[in-house]
């Protein structure tokens, strides 16, 4: 607002004055309507945004004052086995969820575009899960890979092999987290491609079925690059949901909820907000805490530039 | 123009918005001038249920007799009141005396969060009149906080399984050798076999002989009842790597691997580890005293003793003293306010009666505790003077400042030699070079 009124008096010309002006009364709403936002912002994000940077220099155990230590917590991350473990996990995880996640939502989305009996049955049955709270999702999974009473192994003991110990195999512990999350966030994304799916332009299916192209053709040629946009949305908000994922891995490999339980077996389902909310809470190790939040912002951020950058090779928009 | 007006509504909107957020960081704001005689003290306490009620009682009756105090409660479920706490203490809005789990008393402590009650302590109360206060004093001999109640384990034994398999009950002879031994014809896979039978198999066990979980009710008790431990007197080394460890460690690997001890995996499988004694899928446990609620509520058929001996004859029953804490910031007369409450609470004997109703602890109170309304109240278990007679054998889980950090290092090393991912002697070692470290970041900066 001051910024636009000391434009108004140094702006020569006549013409200019009359529309800095206009602008600037229209800015001023436009501040004004967002202010309680920008408020909000500024006492609760900015601020506390400011304050992790700080402490992320510093050695604080919340019940003591900060006490500025320099790069040391960086230091100790770089040196810190767990750390690393907890980054390649989480890489690991988004790895085999975003592809797989979106994949199966488009294919769910497409199926579910077609003029089928009970299409709004199959649609809220989708749904569901994304609604449903971690706790009663992983009710559901546990009937699934629960190791003495869980159907995967019912059917593995079935098909004549060894019942398996889903959470604490090492090397299964993250794919199945990963399939539990596909199943509770596709319905999310089915939902976004649909939307994306009635944008397209019927005409252009038509034309193509005049060129003599089948399904597959008219997937690949017209869907694809169509929905391109609505493809690049659900590919960064789900990278940025893995980065972010906690609750599922904090409540499916904790026992009883001991937050210090949970990331097992040997660090096999360590991510990094796990990772940071033990430092933090459960040990007393702000500071360190806040450098591990840094870096993982720092890494998402890196990724959703590059997401940004490569849109521009495969992301279609209509003119 | 009419526009003014309402931009100028908008700046007073949102002036009162500002006040309101400022309003939110600052609840303490002085009392009205009626009570001005009156202390007004914040109680922070995490709690459930039925407990919470007792409680309001308690304080009501306590406002009673001190009408020149007044209490403001503070509560919250378990785990999100201790994040709570550290948010307040770091904001320096904590409550003035609030109940901690024993494990988290010097984590306070040493953290000059908790007010040194030795002075208080040595003046006000008769030591011998209490159980579990030199459960709190730190390594230096000063008390930090007063038991509010006491968790002190025992083993808990399911009688119609033992009648069932034809095994005489354990008592006070038992070793863990034969514990062991017992455990093995009571435990019966899914064919109906016996671990000591023929043709058993150890990984589809229906029921197990022992149900084994975490530190307190897993391998810190059999760890120290063969002479061994994780941390020494002065709570700042690593004593993990030793032959006593391993001798503890190569007995419970042995179990696990033969099927008697549920191992971390097998507790995977039960929604809660602390399920297979109440849901009467294993025949023994390791209990502290709240776990007689869980088996009372779904009727087992129980009872307890006191926990077996190591092989040179040793035992130990790990001790948990949830205990209030004053905060070393409350002033003067808060602080002296809330020392009111901790005496009414511990050295009333109506309190500590009615408190023991709930049958979540063990009264601090000697007098109390050795009461008929408590040995003999009609609930199971029947042998309630287990969990007295475990008194002198009685040790804390090492706890110090850095406690949680240390378990989880120790745990994760320790769970990989149960589920056979590592070797005895690995696990004790890097356990060992872990927890060391954990202790050495924290107290080199202290």
């Amino acid at each position: 607002m001051l910024g636009n009124t000391r434009l108004q008096k140094n702006t020569p010309k006549p013409k200019m004055v009359k529309r800095k002006r206009k602008l600037s009364h229209e800015g001023k709403w436009g501040l004004l309507m967002v202010s309680p936002y920008l408020i909000h912002f500024i006492v609760f994000i900015a601020f506390t945004l400011l304050a992790s940077l700080y402490f992320s220099f510093s050695r604080y155990d919340m019940l003591n004052a900060p006490q500025w230590i320099g790069l040391e917590n960086y230091n100790k991350l770089i040196n810190d086995p767990v750390f690393w473990k907890s980054l390649w996990n989480t890489v690991y995880f988004t790895v085999l969820f975003v592809p797989a996640q979106t994949i199966l939502a488009l294919i769910l989305a497409v199926a579910l575009n077609q003029s089928l009996k009970g299409l709004k049955f199959y649609r809220i049955a989708h749904f569901i899960p994304v609604i449903s709270s971690w706790t009663v999702v992983l009710y559901v999974a546990d009937a699934i890979f629960n190791p003495r009473f869980g159907l995967a192994n019912d059917l593995l003991v079935k098909l004549g092999s060894e019942p398996k110990q889903w959470l604490n195999d090492e090397a299964l512990v993250i794919p199945v987290l990963v399939a539990v999350a596909v199943w509770k966030g596709i319905g999310y994304m089915m939902v976004i491609f649909l939307a994306g799916l009635q944008n397209v332009p019927e005409d252009l299916y038509e034309a193509a079925e005049v060129e003599g192209a089948g399904v597959l053709k008219k997937f690949r040629h017209v869907t694809i690059p169509l929905i391109s946009g609505t493809t690049f949305l659900v590919l960064v908000l789900s990278t940025i949901t893995t980065f972010q994922a906690f609750e599922q891995i904090y409540v499916m490999t904790g026992n009883s909820g001991d937050i210090t339980a949970a990331g097992g077996p040997n660090n096999a389902s360590m991510v990094l907000m796990l990772y940071l909310f033990q430092q933090g809470f459960a040990f007393l190790k702000m500071g360190y805490a806040s450098a591990i939040a840094w870096v993982l912002f720092l890494i998402l951020f890196v990724i959703t530039l590059i997401q940004v950058k490569m849109q521009k090779k495969w992301v279609h928009y209509e003119k | 123009m009419n526009q003014r007006k309402v931009m100028k509504l908008w700046f007073a909107f949102m002036t009162v918005f500002a006040l309101f957020l400022a309003g939110c960081t600052d609840e303490s704001s002085g009392n009205g001038g009626d009570d001005s005689e009156a202390t007004e003290i914040t109680l922070g306490f995490y709690s459930s249920g039925s407990a919470d009620e007792k409680m309001q009682e308690l304080i009501d009756k306590f406002e009673e007799q001190h009408p020149d105090i007044k209490i403001k409660t503070q509560n919250a479920p378990y785990s999100q009141f201790f994040q709570k706490l550290d948010t307040q203490i770091a904001g320096g809005t904590a409550p003035d005396v609030w109940l901690s789990d024993g494990v988290f008393v010097q984590k306070y402590a040493e953290r000059g969060a908790a007010k040194d009650l030795t002075e208080w302590i040595d003046q006000d109360l008769n030591k011998d009149d209490y159980y579990g206060l030199d459960f709190n004093k730190g390594p230096n001999g000063k008390y930090w906080a007063v038991p509010q109640g006491i968790q002190i384990a025992t083993l808990f034994y399911n009688k119609d399984m033992f009648d069932e398999a034809g095994v005489d009950y354990p008592d006070e002879s038992w070793t863990w050798e034969d514990l062991k031994e017992a455990g093995a014809k009571l435990t019966v896979d899914t064919s109906g076999k016996t671990a000591n039978e023929s043709g058993f198999k150890s990984n589809s066990v229906n029921q197990y002989g022992l149900t084994f979980f975490s530190i307190t009710e897993g391998w810190m008790t059999v760890l120290k009842s063969y002479g061994g431990g994780i941390l020494d007197e002065s709570l700042q080394e690593s004593i993990i790597d030793s032959p006593e460890n391993k001798e503890a460690m190569e007995y419970i690997v042995d179990g696990m691997d033969r099927g008697i001890f549920t191992d971390p995996s097998d507790l995977q499988a039960f929604q809660s580890a602390m399920s297979p004694f109440p849901s009467e899928t294993a025949a023994m446990r390791i209990g502290i005293y709240a776990r007689v609620l869980a088996a009372n509520e779904t009727g087992v058929n129980y009872d307890v003793t006191v926990l077996p001996k190591g092989p040179t004859g040793e035992r130990f029953s790990p001790v948990i003293a949830n205990s209030w804490i004053i905060n070393n910031d409350a002033s003067d007369a808060k602080a002296k306010a809330a020392w009111e409450w901790v005496k009414y609470w511990v050295s009333e004997d109506d309190v500590q009666k009615e408190w023991a109703e709930l049958g979540e602890a063990v009264p601090v109170k000697k007098s109390v505790a050795q009461s008929d309304m408590f040995l003999n109240s009609g609930d199971k278990p029947a042998n309630k003077q287990a969990f007295l007679e475990s008194f002198d054998f009685a040790g804390t889980l090492d706890v110090n400042a850095v406690w949680s950090e240390w378990v989880k290092k120790t745990g994760d090393n320790f769970n990989r030699a149960f589920l056979k991912e590592a070797s005895i002697e690995e696990a004790l070692e890097r356990a060992d070079k872990e927890v060391q470290k954990v202790l050495d970041e924290f107290y080199e900066n202290q």
